[in-house]
């Protein structure tokens, strides 16, 4: 195949204009025709700048090629306008073109449209223009890149703001121009290069320096930038200034010195701090008023010191903080010990406390001494338990007051009822016999007069009785420690002639040896309920049995007999006073002889009650307290 | 003119005696049977007597039943009886007691029992207005 360059020309991918000596296109081939949208006829003989940016600039087109000719290339980059009028980014090269003789005899022109290569450019440019803008603008981080020798390459606004440099005073200066002499004298801005360079980034707080010389407090971040071939090209630095924020924390340090203080001063409640351990850490003026230890004396022990012996013997101080671990909180009252040894009613709290990450970092204690509260409330609970005590007796003998009262209205009801009647009677006889004497009606006289005594003779027994019954109530009891055997006996022997008469048999089975009591009214009460049982019987020979046995604690004596027996609806009947359920001439009685029991019973704190069975007797029961 | 028939229950014989001729006396009333105490006229009562009293005047204090007892039984057995109470209490919660347990009325007994007039004209007006006359 025969290679000629006239067919080089043509096929070149390139475009290619040949221009002769004063610049004036003689031909094109297809390639540039393609670009321009020329074809070499349409631009034979035009200048060059004809298919240009639209605008016939001969001066700068002189200086082109002149140019060309003198540097033997020269390239330009610019808008150029295709035939249908769109714009493209062309590059041209000129190449000057000499015959053998060394004569000019025109131009070579290569023609590049680089219009998408330049539109990337041109993105590319326009973002990191926006970054740029965006990072310089901002003020409040100081951000900044440094070449791989720590020299300051950028600048922005926050980096102004905050370190006090212009952008000309600081570009090309190394950073460490922002470092106190201190941390220099360490080596510290290499160090930090370094560190940086290896694990990819560096960051700390710490002091740095203004332009003024004035410090302020920085938080850093150094950024080790690589390129694509992993090469370390330089760092980014980003810089804050806390000194705002330190600020606040020293404003919070002065309120925890605040708090602090005044937790200290607080003397009504001990309040201090143990380590995790259980070790006091802190103390206030409290804890030393109420146990009377000084700071120096119990910082860094244990808190048991504070425990009684058979505490710290059982583990308790250890427990308390394991219960405050577990559940955050342990509450209790007890006894403390001071430094004297002397011991106290405390009331404590033991907090657990935790740091911000959450870890236990010890405990906080807070202890009141209650003694004087607990012996003002036992004063208090012993008082009301006198106050409860005169209350009690108060009612006890409130109670005695009413029984007295109604044993009073009993006794008007008796002077009333049972006293008056046999005075009414002495009273109509005297007028019958008034009556009789006016009529003269003499044999009369006698029968009256009888009655007349009788009644008055009824009245005189009623008024014994009743002086009787009533004293028993009244003379004060006298306890004292009685043989039951003797009690009983006693009361038998008074019944002596009784017994003789109806030839009675009296058994005694008493199982209890002592009872404590009123002699005369307890051998009174046996020898009443004998003389019933001796006198309520069908003239059968009266069978009489005493039994005692202990009964839960009390003493149970029963008088049981062979006689009459009495129907239900008397049983209680039978123990009110003058309450008689025979007439005299069937049984003889007064009606005052059962009253009599259940007052003598009822003085001893005892019960009485009859129980009597249809043909087999009665039976009388009495139940005492032993003592 | 009305009369009444009558059962009288006291324990005391003499009063007894002058209480019934008072009644006699009067002509108002016919006396069906005298009593001891609550036990003989409930007997009575219950031996089916050919006649049932219309009234009942009973003491209060007697050995066996007493007023109260008969007030409280009548009630029930036979409740077309009234009773009337007597006593020679004359305090006022006695009568409270007795109306209280179902006595039509209540009567103090005369200061003496040879003076029973007064109390029978009394007792013959109360009559009448409880039953009737």
């Amino acid at each position: 195949m025969h290679l000629n360059s006239d067919l080089i020309f043509r096929s070149l991918a390139e475009g290619i204009f040949l221009l002769d000596e004063t610049g004036r296109i003689t031909t094109c081939n297809p390639a540039a025709s393609a670009i321009t949208g020329y074809d070499a006829t349409e631009i034979e003989a035009k200048p060059f700048y004809a298919i240009g940016e639209g605008q016939d600039d001969p001066i700068k087109y002189r200086y082109e090629l002149d140019q060309a000719l003198k540097k033997k290339k020269f390239v330009v980059e610019g808008w150029k306008m295709r035939k249908d009028h769109t714009r493209y980014w062309a590059e041209t090269s000129y190449s000057p073109v000499f015959d053998e003789s060394g004569h000019l005899t025109g131009y070579c022109v290569l023609l590049r449209d680089i219009n998408e290569q330049k539109k990337r450019e041109f993105d590319l440019l326009e973002s990191e223009e926006r970054y740029r803008l965006m990072v310089e603008a901002i003020r409040d981080y100081s951000i900044f890149m440094l070449d791989p020798d720590g020299n300051v390459m950028t600048w922005n606004d926050g980096g102004t703001f905050i370190h006090g440099y212009s952008e000309s005073e600081i570009l090309g200066k190394h950073f460490s121009v922002f470092y106190l002499s201190a941390d220099l004298i360490d080596e510290k801005p290499k160090k930090k290069l370094q560190i940086a360079s290896e694990s990819g980034s560096y960051r700390e707080e710490g002091w740095r320096v203004k332009k003024g010389g004035s410090l302020f407090w920085a938080s850093v971040v150094l950024t080790a930038l690589f390129n694509d071939r992993n090469m370390l090209i330089g760092y980014s630095k980003v810089t804050r200034d806390l000194t705002h924020r330190l600020k606040d924390e020293e404003i919070l340090r002065q309120s925890e010195a605040r708090y602090r203080s005044l937790v200290e001063q607080v003397g009504d409640y001990g309040i201090f701090m143990l380590d995790t351990k259980g070790r006091i850490i802190s103390w206030n003026e409290g804890a030393r008023r109420i146990k009377g230890y000084s700071a120096e004396d119990v910082i860094g022990k244990y808190f048991s010191i504070f425990y009684p012996e058979e505490d710290i013997l059982n583990g308790k101080p250890a427990w308390e903080l394991k219960v405050a671990r577990s559940t955050g909180k342990y509450e209790e009252e007890g006894w403390r010990l001071r430094k004297d040894g002397s011991r106290f009613w405390a009331s404590i709290v033991i907090t657990a406390v935790y740091d911000t990450e959450s870890r236990l970092s010890g405990f906080s204690k807070v202890t009141r001494d209650l003694t004087e509260r607990k012996m003002s409330e036992q004063a208090l609970q012993e008082s009301s338990d006198k106050y409860r005590q005169l209350a009690e007796e108060l009612s006890v003998t409130n109670g005695e007051l009413s029984s007295v009262n109604r044993e009073l209205e009993q006794f008007t009801a008796i002077v009333s009822h049972d006293l008056k009647e046999p005075v009414r009677t002495v009273r109509s006889f005297l007028h019958l016999m008034d009556q009789h004497l006016d009529q003269q009606k003499f044999d009369l006289l006698k029968a009256s007069i009888g009655k007349g005594i009788l009644a008055a003779q009824r009245m005189h027994d009623l008024i014994d009785n009743l002086l009787h019954y009533s004293q028993i109530s009244k003379i004060g009891l006298e306890r004292q420690k009685l043989k039951v055997a003797n009690v009983i006996g006693e009361a038998i022997q008074n019944l002596n002639d009784a017994i003789e008469q109806s030839g009675a048999h009296i058994r005694v089975d008493s199982d209890v040896p002592f009872i404590y009591g009123d002699r005369v009214q307890l051998v009174q009460l046996f020898q009443n309920l004998l003389a019933n049982a001796l006198k309520f019987t069908n003239g059968s020979t009266p069978e009489v049995q005493v039994k005692s046995w202990m009964e839960d604690g009390s003493v149970r004596f029963v008088v049981h007999d062979n006689g009459i027996g009495i129907s239900p609806q008397n049983l209680e009947k039978i123990f009110e006073i003058f309450r008689r359920l025979h007439f005299s001439d069937q049984y003889q009685g007064n009606g005052v002889g059962l009253a009599v029991c259940k007052k003598v019973v009822e003085r001893h704190r005892g019960k009485i009650w009859a129980e009597s069975v249809q043909g087999n007797g009665a039976s009388f029961h009495i139940v005492l307290p032993k003592i | 003119m009305r009369t009444f028939r009558l059962a009288i229950v006291e324990n005391d014989e003499d009063e007894r005696f002058f209480m019934s001729e008072a009644f006699r006396a009067s002509g108002e009333f016919e006396i069906l049977g005298e009593f001891g105490n609550g036990d003989q006229l409930t007997e009575w009562l219950h031996e089916s007597p050919r006649e049932l009293p219309e009234l009942v005047l009973s003491d209060l204090n007697m050995p066996g039943k007493n007023g109260y007892d008969i007030i409280d039984e009548l009630k029930t057995t036979y409740p077309d009886i009234a009773v009337f109470a007597t006593s020679t209490s004359s305090v006022v919660s006695t009568r409270e007691k007795c109306m209280r347990a179902g006595a039509k009325d209540f009567i103090a007994k005369p200061d003496i029992f040879i003076a029973y007039d007064s109390f029978v004209a009394e007792f013959y007006q109360l009559a009448c207005q409880c039953l009737g006359g």
